[in-house]
């Protein structure tokens, strides 16, 4: 018999992210892409756009459900590979250790780019 | 080739890529999983070009030059098609999963497919128009 | 009218490596496969390993891959391969006895599990009263033990081979398994029963790690809808969990 003692609350959370993906995705695309004058923003554009905190908040959201989405998804697909019980530990601890320094990297990211830009803003103010 | 033979038993990891039947559910299996492999993928080389912004305009400006080029914009179109087809199948996965619209899972996938066929036509003139 | 069929059939023995071995076999053109594994284990070779009884789907023993396919060779007509050479392959997803017999011991324990078993009570007659034949039973015991009517699945093993999941994942619990678990919760209102048939289901190798490919449902010969059932669990233990979490 299998070991199924842990119920499978992975299914779950990827179908909950996801659907929250096609809001969170949605409006992602229709601000970088399609709202954005020439399509894609230059360096001053994004400054402006991450001015707004309601922005900033949106894409951490953003960012954190799609690498929760993107790593149970990894898991999953690596899950098939027919992994001992060991491997798939050592998968579990891959994906949230992975995932862990994306979103890292996402915050590390934004607060870099809005601390430059308040910068830039104050420099140019006259 | 037979990947079941006994003798490949240590191969079986190739089992992974064994797409089998062309019925309508496997192919949305998989789209799903090119689709998502696609997906993670870009997650990261999106990251990755992001930290150029960290860098300042002088790093930045030039690649957004590159990324208005036409042929980085048929890019995008590829990304947004591999994020309908990824989005909109999830849903019906997402959606039977819970118990809706179990029995009408093979039209349900063929509507959200011309969902995501029409979203793409208008997507990509809009990518184009700028 | 007789026809000659072409047959390759995958061969493999503890001691022979795997190989396909092509016969020519004639059978009447009304045959249906399972005819035609026949003729080879009877006018070309007595040591093919193959699996029948029936003849008419209703044991679930014959099953192999047709052409790529799965397939109960024994209602399966050759001509709807029009003389075209035939490949029959074992099933996928099972370890191989020998030639086309797979060890279905790990199914039958998954079927096993919810203590399915594939007869199950009468239906009513048409008219909505219960069936009164006795069947030379004394009529007091044919009022308490009502004749059985079989299951729909035949436990075939068809819609194992056919799932995806189970090629990568040996440890997923399996479409039939899981569709025998539905069946037992539809019979059960009793609550520990059921918490116990649900909990059967659950868990990352249960229910959860399917990939909605529905190959079971397309391919299983019996319309047992191992898909459907599959779906149907998940909505039913993701109501138990919320309950759960919410103290009842």
């Amino acid at each position: 018999m299998q070991n199924r003692k842990r119920s499978g609350w992975g299914w779950f959370w990827q179908s909950v992210t996801g659907v929250a993906l096609i809001g969170l995705l949605g409006l992602h695309m229709v601000a970088h892409h399609f709202v954005a004058a020439g399509g894609l923003r230059d360096y001053q554009q994004v400054i402006e756009y991450l001015s707004n905190p309601l922005i900033v908040v949106t894409e951490i959201a953003f960012l954190i459900v799609v690498t929760i989405h993107a790593m149970l998804g990894v898991r999953a697909l690596l899950f098939d590979l027919g992994l001992t019980a060991r491997a798939e530990r050592m998968v579990t601890a891959l994906v949230i250790g992975v995932g862990a320094l994306t979103i890292l990297f996402g915050f590390w990211l934004t607060y870099t780019v809005t601390m430059q830009g308040s910068m830039l803003t104050a420099l140019l103010a006259p | 080739m037979n990947l079941y033979r006994p003798d490949l038993k240590r191969f079986r990891f190739l089992r992974w890529f064994d797409f089998r039947s062309w019925r309508l559910g496997m192919i949305a299996y998989i789209l799903n999983r090119v689709t998502a492999i696609g997906l993670v993928l870009y997650l990261y080389i999106h990251l990755a070009v992001l930290t150029m912004l960290a860098q300042g305009p002088s790093s930045w400006d030039p690649f957004i030059r590159i990324a208005r080029a036409p042929w980085f914009l048929a890019l995008d179109v590829l990304l947004l098609a591999g994020m309908l087809i990824h989005g909109l199948n999830g849903l019906r996965i997402a959606l039977t999963g819970f118990g809706i619209g179990v029995r009408g899972q093979k039209p349900l996938f063929v509507a959200l497919m011309i969902v995501a066929a029409v979203a793409l036509i208008a997507g990509a003139l809009k990518i184009f128009a700028g | 009218m007789s026809i000659t069929l072409t047959l390759r059939i995958l061969r493999s023995r503890r001691d022979v490596m795997p190989h396909y071995e092509t016969f020519e076999v004639s059978v009447s053109d009304a045959a249906n496969v399972l005819d035609a594994i026949e003729q080879v284990w009877a006018h070309r070779d007595r040591k093919l390993m193959f699996r029948h009884a029936c003849h008419h789907a209703s044991c679930g023993t014959c099953a192999v891959r047709i052409n790529g396919r799965e397939k109960l060779p024994c209602i399966v007509p050759v001509a709807d391969y029009s003389g075209k050479p035939l490949t029959i392959e074992p099933l996928r997803n099972f370890d191989i006895v020998g030639d086309l017999v797979v060890d279905m011991a790990k199914f039958f324990q998954n079927q096993q599990a919810s203590d399915f078993v594939i007869t199950r009570p009468t239906e009513n007659e048409l008219v909505g009263k219960p069936i009164a034949y006795t069947g030379g039973m004394d009529p007091e015991s044919a009022s308490t033990i009502p004749f059985n009517r079989f299951e729909n699945c035949v436990e075939c093993g068809i819609c194992l081979s056919a799932c995806p999941t189970m090629a990568g994942d040996h440890k997923f619990f399996g479409p039939a398994g899981l569709a025998a678990i539905k069946r037992q919760l539809d019979k059960t209102t009793d609550p520990v029963e059921r918490k116990r048939l649900l909990e059967l289901a659950d868990g990352e190798h249960g229910v959860w790690r399917c990939h909605s490919a529905w190959e079971c449902t397309e391919a299983c010969p019996q319309q047992v809808f191992p898909a459907e059932s599959i779906m149907a669990l998940r909505k039913e233990i993701t109501k138990k969990h919320f309950r759960e979490l919410f103290g009842k």
